[in-house]
């Protein structure tokens, strides 16, 4: 039991004072047992004021303190670190929060504000006689960081890392690195294409000792905790010999004889693709690769090849590592069948298969043996959706449409596009290609979200409707040879990652950060960290911005060798404790392991995984786990004194 | 339900749109405009239609003749869409589309024709004035007769069947009903827009080119009847020399003003000129000139032995007579009235019981 407790009342300037009675507060807190001094401040955390708080701790020798003040969310912090000037335990500090709870919240009704304030500030004096001293776990922790994804933000965090002398283990499910931007031509600002930056990205990754690459390669299981994370990878054969340089013109050969062909996933069914494939010649790493869930293992291509192994079997490796980096990107939204005529008239197309198209076709734009002329984009496809669970903006598809609309325009003669939007967002610098569009002589189209612009066929004909309010919502129609859904981001459809490692799923369902603005990296799992679009729509800079603030997150995160945690987490009493299953099967960060402890089955906490959520406490029937620093005793004090 | 066509846009710089395509709706044009309002709001409308490319609601419309191109709203647009030259493209446009001839769009599009055309008017006088034997008496006789057939022909054959389709496009063919009565009502609007422009008014820092305007188009009119029923160059009546000489002063001194201003293009309405804008300044400015030139020579008995000079006068006189007047910008002049008495009509209809 602590009783020399001082307790500080904070004005917050007027916030609280204007409408809580400090002074009647403090008068009552004075003559509470166990206070020895209670005083009101104007600011707790100014400078001056903690700088007496120190003072008071050392002078009076209080052994506990109380700041009611505002949310632990702000200032729990700042007001810790006090205790730790003044040689206080930081756990022997309590904060209680009277201004969102009590000024903010019933701002209305003074006296009753007032009285809250007084049952709250008592309950946290009850809380801080029976508080303990308790110190930070201390874990090491490895300096490596497994990346999962090596499109352009996997790759450009890997560099970083190993920059900063971290061991990356760079992991990519495909057979070749690039992801989406691969698939992409010129990009603006730079008219770098995707696969220069690819390439650029690629070239200097293998420079690097500390990086290594596993293609074809997922993670399948995780166990352990941040800085000590065992994962296990498995990695599928590329079928050519190991050390083999490409000779082009054998895996043409071996091109021409496979019999497996499928729609090509990277054209978006454009073009076939065969079993043994390169998606483009510069693609990296530069041998070809033969994918092993579509060989059928005839052997033809052996024959005209002689460096494929179809001996070669999938193995499953294991690495430890401090850190796993989620780069894992994004797919691009696939219409539903009659979407805007999606499925249902030949000539709609999404705009990530007209990128594709647009590749394809040197000369003179054809599809489906039609010469196009004029493009329709229709913009907000999938995205910021009215009935749909898309709410949000997709952020890069309205530069990408009228990026692309410029490309198709200087690329190939007669080109017409008309932009069926909903508003043009190309925030930033983007705007200036808003502007060169239109005055090359795109036409824009705006509608409000509820009544979208109608695909339709009259006769031979493609129509495109819209009640255009541009044009005091006069019906207005065009005639399209192609129909362009731009098409937004959404997750990736095959996400295993995120099962395999828990990772928390945003209301968009991408993945989910801490906070927003202040912990825009971090997962609630402590090592796991993510970056670029699965994480919410973004374009390669903001990716790549992403991807560094990341990088570097990770490396202060590990790179120490040893990484300190919270000691408010779940105990469990050995004594007490006979396994019965229910706090390990409630446990969302799978922290309970089952033990064998003095001849009996009980449940232990690995203080690594463990989050203190308390999930596990009301769930055992013997009462047996206790949450450090909010025991039954504290709870119960404080409820003693609230009532 | 209306067809968007893309190709108009080319169509429309020929006639001196500028980068109207860069529009971005914003409206800044319209709501800086001082003549535009509830009923017939502009230019972003026009500007609309344009960039669409919907000819038929262009066409029908009276608004490109409701802009006296004050430029403010080219001076406010965030995107340099210059909307005022576009209103003044359309205008030149409409021009074409309600000539029947479709004589007026080929001398727009292809300054070589008006060259030649005016070369060949040249010719023609040159011609008569050899097959005359360049006798003074005679070649004036004619040029006299001239002006008076040329007023005739012009206005029968020409700009009579021109107003007459702006009324089919503007009234008739969009369906509009206007009871015979309001014609007639109308009229004294009709007379007073096309005597006096009064509607420049409306525009700001618009009332010294108002002024100029309006009394060269004094000028103008009163010279044409001076030097046709009065017989300026023929009376030896000195209130008509006087008058004579007034006139044609004002004529060139205003278009004097006007091509200086086109040539230092400091204010927006003088920054593009086409063609056709030259033309009629200068021709104006010359006709205005030599007739000035011609009395004087008669008054100083000099005209006898430099017969040239009424040559080059009345060359000046067939080719405004017979390109910038039935062809060229001269028409605005009706045009723009018959546009306000038009969207009189319009007005009065929607406001009858």
């Amino acid at each position: 039991m602590r009783n020399k407790i001082g307790v500080y009342i904070c004005h917050c300037g007027s916030n609280i004072a204007d409408y809580v009675d400090v002074e009647k507060l403090k008068e009552i807190v004075a003559k509470e047992e166990g206070v020895v001094l209670a005083k009101t401040t104007m600011f707790a955390c100014a400078d001056s004021t903690q700088k007496e708080i120190v003072q008071d701790i050392q002078e009076k020798n209080l052994d506990a303190i109380v700041i009611a003040s505002c949310s632990p969310k702000l200032h729990l912090f700042t007001f810790r670190n006090i205790a730790i000037r003044a040689g206080l335990n930081p756990y022997n500090y309590i904060q209680v929060n009277i201004r969102e709870q009590c000024s903010w919240a019933h701002s209305d009704t003074p006296k009753q504000a007032t009285e809250k304030a007084i049952s709250l500030v008592l309950a946290g004096i009850e809380r801080a006689k029976h508080s303990k001293a308790l110190t930070t776990l201390k874990i090491s922790s490895v300096n490596t960081v497994a990346v999962v994804g090596a499109g352009v933000a996997g790759m450009r965090a890997a560099i970083e890392l190993a920059d900063m002398g971290t061991q990356v283990f760079l992991i990519e499910r495909e057979y070749f690195v690039g992801g989406r931007s691969s698939q992409w031509n010129k990009l603006f600002t730079t008219d770098e294409t995707g696969q220069e930056i690819v390439a650029k990205l690629y070239k200097k990754i293998i420079t690097y000792n500390n990086i290594t690459l596993f293609t074809g390669a997922e993670i399948v299981s995780k166990s352990g905790s941040v800085g000590d994370f065992d994962i296990k990878v498995k990695i599928n054969p590329r079928y050519i010999k190991p050390g083999c340089k490409l000779d082009w013109a054998k895996f043409e050969k071996a091109v021409e004889v496979c019999p497996v062909e499928f729609d090509d996933p990277f054209n978006f069914g454009l073009t076939k693709q065969k079993a043994i494939y390169k998606n483009y010649p510069s693609e990296f790493p530069e041998i070809p690769a033969i994918d092993y869930d579509k060989c059928n293992k005839c052997g033809e291509c052996v024959k005209v090849y002689e460096d494929i192994d179809l001996n070669q079997k999938p193995e499953t490796i294991n690495i430890n590592t401090g850190a796993v980096l989620l780069t894992t990107g994004f797919d691009p939204y696939e219409p539903e069948k009659g979407e805007f005529a999606f499925d249902e008239i030949d000539n709609v197309i999404t705009l990530q298969k007209f990128k594709r198209l647009i590749e394809l076709n040197e000369k003179e734009l054809i599809y489906r043996n039609r010469k196009i002329r004029n493009i329709a984009y229709i913009y907000c496809v999938g995205s910021r959706q009215l009935d749909g669970e898309n709410k949000y903006c997709s952020r890069y598809c309205c530069t990408s449409a009228i990026h692309t609309a410029i490309l198709v325009k200087n690329k190939y003669s007669d080109i017409n596009n008309f932009h069926f939007n909903r508003g043009i967002r190309t925030y930033g610098k983007q705007e200036v290609l808003y502007t060169e569009s239109s005055e090359i002589g795109d036409i824009f189209l705006q509608s409000f979200e509820d009544s979208p612009p109608v695909v339709e066929k009259q006769g031979k004909d493609t129509i495109v409707k819209i009640n255009d309010i541009l044009t005091c919502g006069k019906e207005l129609e065009v005639v399209a040879d192609l129909v362009v859904l731009v098409t937004g981001m959404v997750p990736r459809k095959i996400n295993t990652i995120a099962d395999v490692l828990k990772v928390p799923i945003g209301r968009d369902k991408f993945f989910n950060e801490i906070h927003p603005k202040l912990r825009p990296v971090e997962t609630v799992i402590d090592g796991v960290l993510i970056a670029g679009s699965c994480q919410a729509p973004l374009n390669i800079t903001e990716s790549v911005k992403s991807a560094l603030s990341a990088a570097s997150k990770a490396n202060s995160l590990i790179s120490k060798g040893e990484i300190e945690l919270e000691p408010t987490l779940a105990k469990i009493d050995e004594t007490i404790c006979e396994w019965c299953d229910k706090c390990s099967e409630i446990c969302p960060y799978d922290a309970i392991i089952k033990t064998k402890h003095g001849g009996k089955i009980i449940a232990v906490v690995n203080e690594t995984s463990c989050k203190g959520c308390g999930m596990c406490l009301p769930v055992c029937p013997v009462n047996a786990i206790q949450l450090i620093g909010y025991t039954d005793v504290e709870i119960e004090s404080m409820i003693e004194a609230l009532i | 339900m209306s067809k968007i066509n893309p190709d108009f846009s080319t169509e429309l710089k020929k006639y001196g749109a500028i980068n109207f395509n860069a529009c971005y709706n914003c409206g800044n044009c319209t709501a800086v405009c001082s003549l535009s309002d509830e009923d017939n709001s502009f230019p972003r409308s026009m500007i609309r239609f344009s960039v669409l490319g919907l000819e038929s609601e262009i066409q029908s419309s009276v608004i490109p003749w409701l802009c006296y191109y004050c430029g403010e709203c080219s001076e406010t647009c965030p995107k340099q869409a210059n909307p005022g030259e576009l209103m003044m493209s359309l205008r030149r446009w409409l021009t074409t589309k309600y000539d029947w001839t479709g004589l007026s769009g080929l001398l727009y599009k292809f300054i070589q024709l008006s060259i030649i055309a005016f070369i060949l008017t040249a010719v023609g006088v040159i011609v008569f004035s050899v097959y005359e034997n360049f006798k003074l008496e005679n070649i004036m006789h004619y040029g006299h007769l001239f002006e008076m057939l040329a007023i005739g022909a012009v206005f029968s054959l020409i700009l009579i069947p021109n107003i007459i389709r702006m009324w089919w496009f503007i009234i008739l063919k969009p369906k509009v009903k206007v009871p015979i009565v309001y014609y007639f009502k109308g009229i004294w609007d009709l007379i007073v827009h096309m005597f006096t422009q009064k509607r420049t008014l409306g525009c700001d820092d618009n009332q010294f080119r108002w002024f100029e305007h309006f009394i060269l188009v004094g000028g103008y009119l009163a010279l044409l009847f001076t030097t046709i029923v009065l017989d300026w160059f023929g009376t030896e009546n000195l209130f008509i020399i006087v008058l004579g000489y007034v006139e044609s002063g004002i004529i060139f001194i205003v278009t004097f003003d006007f091509v200086l201003s086109r040539m230092k293009k400091k204010k927006e309405i003088s920054k593009f000129s086409q063609p056709s804008d030259w033309f009629f300044v200068i021709w104006l400015f010359l006709l205005g000139f030599t007739a000035f030139v011609v009395r004087v020579f008669i008054d100083t008995n000099l005209l006898e032995n430099n017969i040239w000079i009424y040559l080059f006068h009345l060359i000046i006189l067939v080719q405004w007579a017979l390109i910038i007047v039935p062809f060229g910008k001269w028409t605005h002049f009706l045009y723009r009235s018959f546009a306000m008495y038009f969207e009189k009509l319009q007005k009065d209809i929607k406001i009858s019981p």
